[in-house]
């Protein structure tokens, strides 16, 4: 564990290894979570999908990843609660939706389906999505992605300002985390005959 | 219908832009205090900004995972001359992440004191590698010397678990009472009853002060020290109470057959809304069932629910009763 003290014998645990916890067991289950919360809050146009999912992650980055035990139910049912509040908050809603939202039966069919993606078919959506981005964008990624330049280096390699290859980077990202928002549609090479399977993306 | 429902500004999207170019930045270089006060402004602005951040760091992070995964294979694009792949500078990141959310955080650490509001739980890494989860409406002082790494818990409760190093005891203080500790994890908690100590993993010695009136006795795993008024008492307890005292440390409570009455207080401790029960053969059913910390509603809600009873507010209260059988219904 990698810990900095600041003056009073206080460190904050080490963060990047707390992001690839974040990285590696929740956002696996983003697709799955955000297509759940559709089909949950159909015709409540103004529950922001992106907004129930902000505040999941907040409230599970604030717990203590280790005594989660199994962090897809947790972040179904935090959502569920966020969902709840927000209702709940409304006052406009009828009664038996909210009493639904309510009770924790964690244990969801839609939730307990996970598949996990290989490795190779990781590396494939991500190439998938960079077929997307903008040119530019998409070089200013693979400058500092796949070769590992500093934003300077970039700068002076593509000829633009520094804080240019910022924005690309930054719209990279963005297009790179909607594109993680789907699962992936039976996606690449041949395999469109086991979407079946594809139930997480 | 259209607006004050989300509750929120209504523009995940924007926040996601933002999320993403903060995200860039702080992986790339240290940010400048005015940058630092701005993002430390947004992130207060509204709690799913941190989500947000958390989101678009951890997926731009792992991108370096999956790009690893194809390493050795070729890529269409030719590395350029003068160019050479650096190793990846994760420390150096990491450095960042910790100077950007030690600010954030920093406020509260002055003279290594640190609380928590009723209802919040937060994990707190301490220099030596320990890591101290707060549950809410606590206060600690920490206290590192060179010869002893002491912490002082001035209310409420505490769990550790505890980095190995026996030239440098862990001692927290409760009301009192010594518990020190080499390698372990623990909980402390000072609660109306007196000083409740519980073992998770490893031994722990627990006495009082100098001279004090508690000699020191050692708790194993899954055992339980109370400091009561009444004297000290000792007890062993099953795992999964052990378990299920500790969920607050998830956010969650879990009652397995409680009495509805203990469970009540426990929900108490983390909500501005209190949960009265003034029937007392109804204080007594046992109940079950998970909550989210500070749910004080939902957690009534479901009592009633189980119990065929009513919750009625009376102000601040839920009061949970049985269903009255007066003669007029």
């Amino acid at each position: 564990m990698t810990l900095e003290a600041n003056g009073d014998g206080i460190a904050i645990m080490d963060h990047q290894a707390r992001l690839r916890w974040f990285a590696r067991d929740v956002l696996p289950h983003e697709p799955d979570l955000r297509k759940w919360l559709r089909g949950r809050v159909r015709g409540l146009a103004s529950l922001d999908v992106d907004e129930v999912v902000q505040d999941a992650y907040a409230r599970l980055w604030a717990g203590d990843p280790e005594s989660i035990l199994n962090v897809r139910a947790y972040l179904f049912v935090t959502a569920r609660h966020i969902v709840g509040e927000q209702l709940r908050r409304s006052r406009i809603v009828a009664i038996d939706l909210v009493a639904d939202l309510e009770t924790l039966n964690i244990v969801d069919e839609e939730i307990g389906v996970h598949r996990r993606l290989s490795g190779q078919e990781e590396l494939a959506r991500l190439h998938a999505i960079l077929e997307t981005l903008p040119p530019k964008c998409r070089q200013a990624f693979e400058l500092k992605k796949f070769h590992d330049l500093s934003q300077r280096q970039i700068a002076e390699h593509m000829g633009i300002a520094e804080s240019t290859v910022e924005k690309h980077l930054a719209k990279a990202l963005r297009l790179v985390a909607d594109g993680m928002k789907q699962a992936p549609e039976g996606a690449q090479n041949g395999r469109r005959r086991e979407r079946r399977f594809w139930k997480w993306g | 219908m259209e607006d004050g429902v989300s509750a929120g500004s209504g523009n995940g999207a924007e926040v996601e832009s933002q999320a993403a170019t903060w995200a860039v930045r702080v992986a790339e270089r240290a940010l400048a205090p005015s940058e630092q006060a701005r993002l430390d402004a947004w992130l207060a602005a509204d709690p799913r900004h941190l989500g947000a951040l958390v989101r678009a760091q951890s997926l731009w992070l792992d991108v370096d995972r999956v790009v690893a995964l194809g390493s050795g294979t070729a890529r269409e694009m030719p590395p350029t001359g003068g160019i050479r792949r650096s190793w990846r500078p994760y420390a150096m990141a990491a450095s960042l992440a910790l100077a950007l959310f030690g600010t954030t955080w920093g406020y509260q650490h002055l003279a290594g004191r640190i609380s928590t509001e009723r209802g919040e739980v937060r994990r707190f890494a301490l220099a030596d590698g320990s890591v101290m989860t707060l549950n809410g409406d606590s206060v600690v002082q920490v206290r590192y010397e060179d010869d002893r790494r002491h912490i002082i818990l001035r209310r409420g409760e505490a769990s550790f678990d505890v980095a190995h190093n026996k030239e440098r005891p862990f001692v927290v203080t409760a009301d009192g009472l010594d518990v020190r500790a080499v390698g372990t994890e623990f909980v402390v908690g000072i609660n109306a009853g007196g000083v409740e100590v519980t073992v998770e993993e490893g031994v722990v010695a627990v006495g009082g002060k100098a001279g004090g009136a508690v000699p020191a006795r050692y708790l194993r795993r899954n055992e339980q020290f109370v400091a009561a008024e009444t004297g000290p008492r000792k007890a062993v307890l099953d795992e999964a109470d052990v378990e299920r005292r500790n969920a607050w440390r998830k956010g969650l409570l879990v009652f397995d057959g409680q009495q509805l009455g203990a469970a009540a207080a426990e929900v108490n401790r983390y909500s501005d809304r209190r949960i009265v029960i003034e029937d007392p053969t109804l204080a007594r059913a046992e109940f079950m069932g998970i909550f989210k910390l500070g749910d004080a509603r939902a957690f009534a809600d479901a009592a009633a629910e189980a119990f065929n009873g009513e919750v009625v507010e009376r102000g601040n209260e839920l009061v949970i009763a049985r269903r009255q059988n007066s003669p007029s219904h």
